[in-house]
């Protein structure tokens, strides 16, 4: 199922060199808000990362908003990308959403296991609080 | 200076279309041809069990396996082959020291550093030992007169060189205030085995404990230097190939060192330690150390001449590893960056997360060295860093 924002972002990153790649993932991370230190807990921080990575969800109206923030830049940038394309949506949407564009932009075949571990860590915790979100 | 990098196959790989510049070896070292040939050839040619054939390729190989022990006696000075065992590395050593010595240890103190790797504090907690820290000042050289030695106290338990920081402790003077209170001495030389000589009858201490894999050989086998004083000392293991009488009612074991080698042993491994032994006296150990010596300078005085890089660690010895952190940047990010330049280094908190708390900090960026990395090298990791820099910027 094609997804225009994934088709977006496959545009953006198209072409480009791994120093680019990593420099547009570094600037769109700089865009994101930090979260506030009160939600960098323990409890909202994602295991399996080598960086730490901390994801809240609130439900607005029925859709899922998602804040994160990450201490690594890189991994924030990854993030920031998955989330600009599954935040505010409605939680069996997030659930039925294929993330192809993670495999098109070349991020995956350059991700060790661990790393990729890291990533798919990341999309599992958003899956499991849409499916909270569902039920 | 030595040109070794020839020696390694591996080194004339190409990562993402660039040179590999390989500054992980406080991880894992990379092997010389004759290593790998070592090992090949033995499988090819000589390979059986050893110690319980009467044929010919077992002679062969406990041949080859009991030659592999008698260089690494020489190699630490060690007085007796009998006292040098095979173990699966360095984490087994201490485990198997820990699991020995249990009884003793058990509610009693064993003393470690405020530079601990993970496997020499994590073992004698699980060995239901209390563990004290010897303190580290800001330049993180022990404050060996801050060891306090109690009745309790069972054991001290000290690396020689950090894995992060790449400082050597000072552990003659530790070893001589123990031997005054006859407190026994295990030194973790994981990191240092590799890049001088060392002399166990010189240091004194009862144990020593170091892998393989960073010493050029295999991954999977190490040795533990066991001191005549425990000869008699429990095996922490059981099984085939230990033992002397078996009965349903009661077993005696073997002397060292076989008693402590239950089972089957990684015999290619031991023998592959006895290669590298063999290839690092080639070049002689004096020539390493001063090759490596050069090159870790330059790459401590490059690093130190950048404002925006935080070095840890000053000693007045120091090897193998240099962590630093780049100001505003993730020691990830920093590392993913390099990776993509070709360079290997390694992030995080490096198994040493005490000293990270000490240290203030999530983690580091850590370049390590071995003797066939060169003043190019740094070079390489100089030009990774400006990279990172300018992604930052």
């Amino acid at each position: 199922m094609s997804d225009a924002i994934q088709d977006e972002i496959i545009k953006e990153f198209e072409g480009l060199e791994w120093f680019d790649k990593y420099e547009l993932l570094i600037s769109s991370a700089r865009e994101v808000e930090t979260m506030a230190e009160e939600f960098r807990t323990e409890e909202n921080t994602i295991s399996g990362c080598q960086s730490k990575v901390w994801i809240r969800s609130y439900i607005n109206g029925k859709r899922l908003h998602f804040e994160y923030d990450s201490d690594a830049m890189i991994t924030k940038g990854i993030v920031a990308l998955v989330l600009r394309v599954l935040n505010n949506r409605y939680p069996q949407d997030i659930l039925d959403t294929d993330l192809y564009f993670i495999d098109e932009i070349g991020l995956k075949s350059n991700l060790s296991p661990a790393r990729a571990d890291g990533l798919m860590s990341i999309i599992r915790r958003i899956r499991e609080i849409a499916e909270e979100g569902v039920s | 200076m030595i040109d070794a990098a020839k020696d390694f196959p591996i080194l004339e790989k190409e990562v993402y279309g660039r040179r590999l510049v390989y500054l992980d070896s406080a991880a894992t070292t990379q092997k010389p041809e004759c290593v790998i040939d070592t090992i090949a050839g033995f499988y090819r040619s000589d390979y059986s069990n050893i110690h319980r054939g009467v044929h010919y390729l077992s002679e062969v190989s406990s041949e080859r396996y009991e030659k592999a022990r008698e260089k690494v006696s020489e190699f630490i000075g060690a007085g007796n082959p009998a006292e040098v065992t095979f173990t699966a590395g360095t984490t087994d050593s201490i485990n198997q020291v820990a699991r020995s010595l249990e009884p003793s240890l058990r509610g009693n103190e064993v003393i470690v550093t405020g530079v601990e790797h993970h496997s020499n504090i994590v073992s004698w907690q699980m060995a239901g030992a209390i563990l004290k820290a010897i303190p580290i000042d800001d330049d993180c050289n022990l404050l060996a007169d801050s060891l306090e030695i109690t009745d309790r106290t069972k054991l001290i338990a000290i690396s020689h060189a950090s894995n992060v920081l790449g400082s050597v402790n000072d552990i003659k003077d530790i070893v001589s205030i123990a031997r005054d209170h006859d407190i026994p001495v295990l030194v973790d030389a994981a990191q240092s085995i590799q890049h001088m000589s060392l002399d166990v009858k010189d240091i004194g201490c009862d144990f020593l404990a170091f892998s393989g894999h960073k010493m050029y050989a295999s991954t999977g086998v190490g040795v533990l230097y066991t001191s005549e004083r425990f000869s008699d000392m429990m095996p922490a293991r059981g099984g085939g190939g230990m033992v002397d009488k078996v009965t349903l009612e009661k077993t005696t074991y073997l002397d060292p060192p076989l008693r402590y080698e239950a089972g089957t042993p990684d015999i290619a491994g031991a023998i592959s330690i006895g290669a590298a032994i063999d290839y690092m006296q080639k070049i002689g150990m004096d020539k390493i150390k001063e090759h490596e010596h050069e090159v870790y300078s330059y790459a401590r005085d490059r690093l130190l001449e950048m404002d925006d890089v935080t070095v840890y660690g000053n000693t007045d010895e120091m090897c193998g590893a240099i962590s630093f952190n780049l100001k505003g940047v993730h020691h990830y990010d920093a590392g993913l960056i390099m990776d993509k330049m070709g360079i290997a280094v390694r992030t995080g908190h490096h198994c040493a997360q005490p000293l990270m708390r000490t240290l203030g900090v999530e983690g580091t960026v850590r370049a390590s060295f071995a003797l066939y990395n060169t003043k190019e090298d740094v070079d390489m990791l100089v030009e990774g860093i400006e990279k990172v820099r300018m992604l930052h910027s």
